[in-house]
């Protein structure tokens, strides 16, 4: 024990040093460990289309699989609801290899002739495997329903990232 | 001033504000029927509408200038292939329905109208189509021909938006209707009645199958798979060219559970 120059004891300065090296050392493995954890987003534009056949329906909702090409490309799945005679929201579900994406969109809807069309907005919330970071807002939706037996197509463009 | 002098003078006030407006309110009357057939929760269907005007003294009511019909939610829409043509409003206008196609259909009826001449109670119209017309709003469009031949002879057509609605109403069809002169310069001829249907029971659509052209029954809009107490419920607004309006409504009952 260190004694000050009155004779004293006093807690000796080694100890709390070490004490803060030791915090200091941690913090500095864990901001090490994060970075090596963390990655870069990357960002990308997104230009994919899809031809999809009715694979069933209930009440206002189609149910369309088939497959999305461009950008990603892969089996492609949309529940498509008409939500008034003006108006269809979207779950669009893309299976490209190595993951999976899922996105919800809303449209307005023109129902007028043999083919019906639409146009508005989708987001990205969701991904799986490689596409488990995928996020986009605001991406361009568009699409026609082919009245006669309900078949569609969709288009889905902008940035996304990943 | 004493009291119950006041309150005199404020009924006499009151009163004195009141009876010009109930001396202007025209009685127009109105009766609404509407019936789905087939009648069955889900299937599709054929949607007939009716309804009558007259004054409250039974007489012809002024010539109707708007007509909103308000349909019940749940009608689906999503796979009807009622439309699948659309018709110009200028060959209809020109040629009747021989200058539409024959997929663009959506139903047919007729009418009564009162003119301000002349005996008899009332002249049909024997024929009113309904067909599909290019949609420059973006929402579903119906255009309605009347071929009026005697007493008033007139070929019209007008336009009527399907627009969303709220609530108990899922989809209304607000039509403007415009005035037939009954002779030239003479008063404009009041609607009595209507009665149409937009549905596929009576027309036959086309289609080409292996470079065949087919007739088929297009499928119409769909009942609702839900019944709300009180049966499905359509409504309907009328305004007049005089500037009054009155309403009717009126419901579909639920079709009886199926065993």
């Amino acid at each position: 024990m260190l004694k000050d120059p009155r004779g004293q004891a006093r807690e000796p300065i080694v100890r709390p040093l070490l004490a803060l090296a030791v915090v200091l050392l941690l913090c500095a493995q864990a901001d090490v460990s994060h970075a090596a954890n963390a990655r870069v987003a990357r960002t990308f534009s997104l230009n994919d289309y899809g031809r999809l056949h009715l694979t069933s329906h209930r009440g206002f909702t189609l149910n369309e699989a088939g497959s999305a090409s461009g950008t990603i490309s892969g089996t492609i799945y949309i529940h498509l609801t008409v939500a008034s005679t003006n108006r269809v929201t979207a779950e669009v579900n893309i299976y490209p290899h190595g993951g999976s994406l899922t996105g919800y969109a809303s449209a307005s809807y023109r129902p007028a002739g043999a083919v019906a069309t639409f146009s508005g907005t989708m987001a990205v919330l969701r991904g799986t495997g490689t596409y488990r970071h995928a996020r986009a807002s605001g991406l361009s939706f568009s699409g026609t329903i082919q009245r006669s037996n309900d078949a569609v197509t969709v288009h889905v463009s902008g940035r996304m990232s990943a | 001033m004493p009291r119950t002098r006041a309150i005199a003078v404020l009924a006499v006030a009151l009163l004195a504000a009141v009876a010009p407006a109930a001396a202007r309110a025209v009685p127009e009357h109105a009766t609404l029927h509407a019936s789905f057939t087939p009648d069955r929760l889900g299937a599709a269907t054929t949607i007939a509408f009716a309804f009558k005007l007259a004054t409250g003294e039974g007489l012809a009511p002024p010539p109707l200038t708007r007509m909103d019909l308000r349909i019940p939610a749940g009608v689906n829409y999503t796979r009807t292939e009622l439309g699948l043509a659309i018709c110009q409003p200028d060959a209809l206008q020109a040629r009747g329905l021989a200058g539409c196609p024959a997929n663009s259909r959506l139903g047919y009826g007729s009418a009564v109208v009162e003119v301000p001449f002349g005996v008899g109670a009332g002249h049909e119209i024997p024929e009113i189509q309904a067909v599909a017309g290019p949609s420059p709003n973006g929402n579903l469009d119906v255009l309605f021909y009347a071929n009026g031949l005697y007493p008033v002879y007139a070929q019209l057509a007008f336009s009527a938006e399907v627009l969303p609605d709220t609530g108990r109403f899922g989809s209304q069809l607000n039509t403007i209707v415009p005035l037939v002169t009954s002779v030239p310069g003479g008063p404009d001829v009041s609607i009595v009645s209507v009665a149409t249907t937009i549905g596929p029971t009576g027309l036959t659509y086309y289609k080409h199958v292996h470079g065949r052209l087919v007739a088929f029954r297009p499928r119409g809009v769909s009942v609702p798979e839900r019944c709300p107490r009180g049966g499905f419920p359509f409504a309907a607004e009328f305004s007049f060219q005089d500037g009054s309006h009155t309403s009717a409504t009126t419901a579909v009952p639920c079709p009886r559970p199926r065993h």
